[in-house]
């Protein structure tokens, strides 16, 4: 009597918060998961399967699922190639004997992966209110002989391909809000930074700023109008803000013995995050938009660098320990988490649409690769990348 | 740093913003802050991710190699005491060659963020070019650049190496 206690205690304390309680519960790793059962869905050979198989990976990479039968979901539905792709997905809730969506995906064969991505993201969001991430897509730099070049992919790491091809190194790409246009530093001219507009749609490219001293890229605003940069025209590498579409750099920060670096913008786009070392060390400070009277964010770590904001708090690098780690700080209450386990060097955070993951790189044996880690606890997630150096993951929102 | 000295340097680098601003796009002034361009200009190829071999923009002879490096302590822009002669040693060779030009190169070890690492390779170019105007050179003769982690001298990845890296290299540029 005294163990089955025991157990109706942990399970309780199992629960997740979002989900309806009536609801059976499975917990697997760390994190609570819904089962949801997937032998309803009829796949033809070849293109349905790949839609079957890839909606099934998203759903468990999601977070939110454990693939089981009997389950608290099952998708029911058919997944065929003809001439393209089609698919019809319903989703329905045992529990509550209802269904809760019902949905064709159709589009070229080329296109079975992405239709699946956005059917998972339509499924979590249908099981658990929250927004899905399988339909993001990362940009990348990776390491290709001497150079380096900017990537993208999915956020499984599918579809990866080049973006540029400069013989050169290109480094830090950051996303504008509408995930069609990015910008990025290059290195090409003669190794003199500038900073690079690309769209994606029309695969143009535009220098957008190249001053004297260096020009790195910093967050793009909310509203999609203003970039961040670190520029040292002016003396230091000091923090600057700038029209996308150009216009003259404004000057936010303004120091003399000290770099700053690694600006990024509040969801809102009322506040910025950066990196500044006046203090001796490289630490987080804030400040509002209009720039000056920095404040320093936390003084837990040897170093804290390459803050990254989104809505569920600024993911950032520590050093605790001899190790470069994640964490998340609540800028508001400054509470403040590790995310990444110990055993080697995660950096670079960069928050998945969902608010529930980051993506970072994990350095071991000095190779750095992209992994997903969870803010809810399930283990790191590698992204299947291939042979390369692969660092400075930005992910859409 | 003397308190003496450290008043000298916020007047040097004062002075240099001031100018700095005042200069148009059309006016050919160089340096970190002052100026509208970098040294060099033109399309970057394969061969530059060695270093500035051969030509500048303005056909004149890049010299690489020609003065020792400086190096650094870890996390650390500072020309250390040891260091000093290096950069007295550039200073007499541009002061007795007035068409010389030069590009101070910034770099940094692996450790740390990447984009830090570039504002850290920056400003050790600064620390130098600082060194070199309090030495009688003009500022406008100096180019900085930051290469931050990305042109390790040496592979390797413990202190023997990272040490090798943490510096700042010389490229002369329009001299004999």
């Amino acid at each position: 009597m005294q163990n089955r206690r025991t157990l109706l205690a942990l399970t309780l304390a199992a629960l997740p918060l979002i989900a309806p309680a009536q609801e059976v519960w499975i917990t697997k790793n760390t994190a609570a998961k819904f089962s949801v059962d997937l032998t309803e869905l009829r796949a033809s050979a070849g293109g349905g399967a790949l839609f079957v198989q890839t909606l099934q990976n998203d759903l468990v990479r999601s977070g939110w699922f454990n693939i089981a039968r009997p389950a608290t979901f099952t998708v029911r539905g058919t997944a065929a190639a003809g001439a393209g792709m089609s698919a019809a997905c319903e989703l329905f809730d045992n529990s509550r004997n209802r269904a809760l969506l019902n949905k064709a995906y159709n589009g070229t064969a080329a296109e079975t992966r992405r239709l699946a991505h956005q059917a998972a993201d339509d499924i979590v969001f249908a099981a658990t209110g929250k927004k899905g991430m399988n339909g993001a897509r990362l940009l990348l730099a990776g390491r290709m002989g001497g150079g380096k070049e900017i990537f993208l992919c999915d956020a499984d790491g599918g579809n990866l391909r080049q973006i540029t091809h400069d013989n050169s190194i290109s480094l830090a790409p950051q996303w504008a809000p509408n995930g069609e246009l990015f910008v990025y530093t290059s290195f090409r001219r003669n190794n003199f930074q500038e900073i690079n507009l690309v769209d994606l749609r029309s695969n143009q490219r535009t220098v957008i700023a190249a001053y004297p001293g260096i020009d790195m890229t910093g967050g793009i605003s909310p509203d999609g109008g203003s970039m961040l940069m670190t520029l040292s025209k002016d003396g230091n590498p000091d923090i600057y803000v700038q029209g996308l579409r150009g216009g003259a750099p404004i000057r936010l920060t303004k120091s003399i013995h000290a770099g700053q670096a690694s600006p990024c913008w509040s969801p809102d786009g009322n506040a910025i995050a950066y990196v500044s070392d006046h203090s001796g060390q490289p630490q987080l400070y804030l400040m509002s938009r209009g720039g000056g009277g920095g404040k320093l964010l936390t003084s837990r770590g040897s170093q804290n660098v390459a803050p990254d904001w989104g809505s569920e708090g600024i993911a950032y690098c520590s050093r605790r320990g001899g190790r470069y780690v994640v964490c998340v700080i609540n800028p508001a209450t400054r509470e403040d988490r590790q995310i990444s386990p110990g055993d080697c060097d995660y950096e670079d955070p960069n928050w998945a649409p969902d608010g529930r993951h980051i993506f970072c790189t994990r350095t071991s044996g000095y190779r750095p690769t992209i992994c997903m880690l969870d803010t809810m606890g399930d283990p790191p997630l590698a992204l299947p990348l291939g042979s390369g150096d692969w660092t400075s993951p930005a992910c859409t929102r | 740093m003397t308190a003496k000295t450290w008043i000298m340097a916020a007047l040097v680098v004062s002075v240099a913003v001031t100018f700095g601003t005042g200069c148009k796009r059309t006016k050919a002034k160089t340096g970190s802050g002052l100026g509208n361009g970098d040294l060099i200009n033109g399309t970057g190829t394969a061969g530059d991710l060695t270093g500035l071999a051969g030509r500048d923009g303005f056909g004149g002879k890049i010299v690489d190699g020609q003065f020792p490096t400086v190096y650094f302590d870890f996390d650390s822009a500072q020309v250390k005491e040891g260091e000093r002669a290096k950069v007295a040693q550039v200073a007499e060779y541009l002061k007795a060659n007035a068409g010389a030009t030069v590009v101070l190169s910034g770099h940094t070890d692996e450790r740390g963020s990447q984009e830090y690492n570039t504002s850290l390779g920056e400003n050790r170019a600064l620390a130098v070019r600082e060194a070199l105007t309090q030495d009688g050179v003009d500022a406008a003769r100096m180019q900085t650049r930051s290469m931050g982690e990305e042109q390790p001298k040496n592979p390797g990845h413990d202190e023997a190496a990272w040490s090798q890296n943490r510096r700042v290299e010389f490229q002369v540029l329009g001299s004999k």
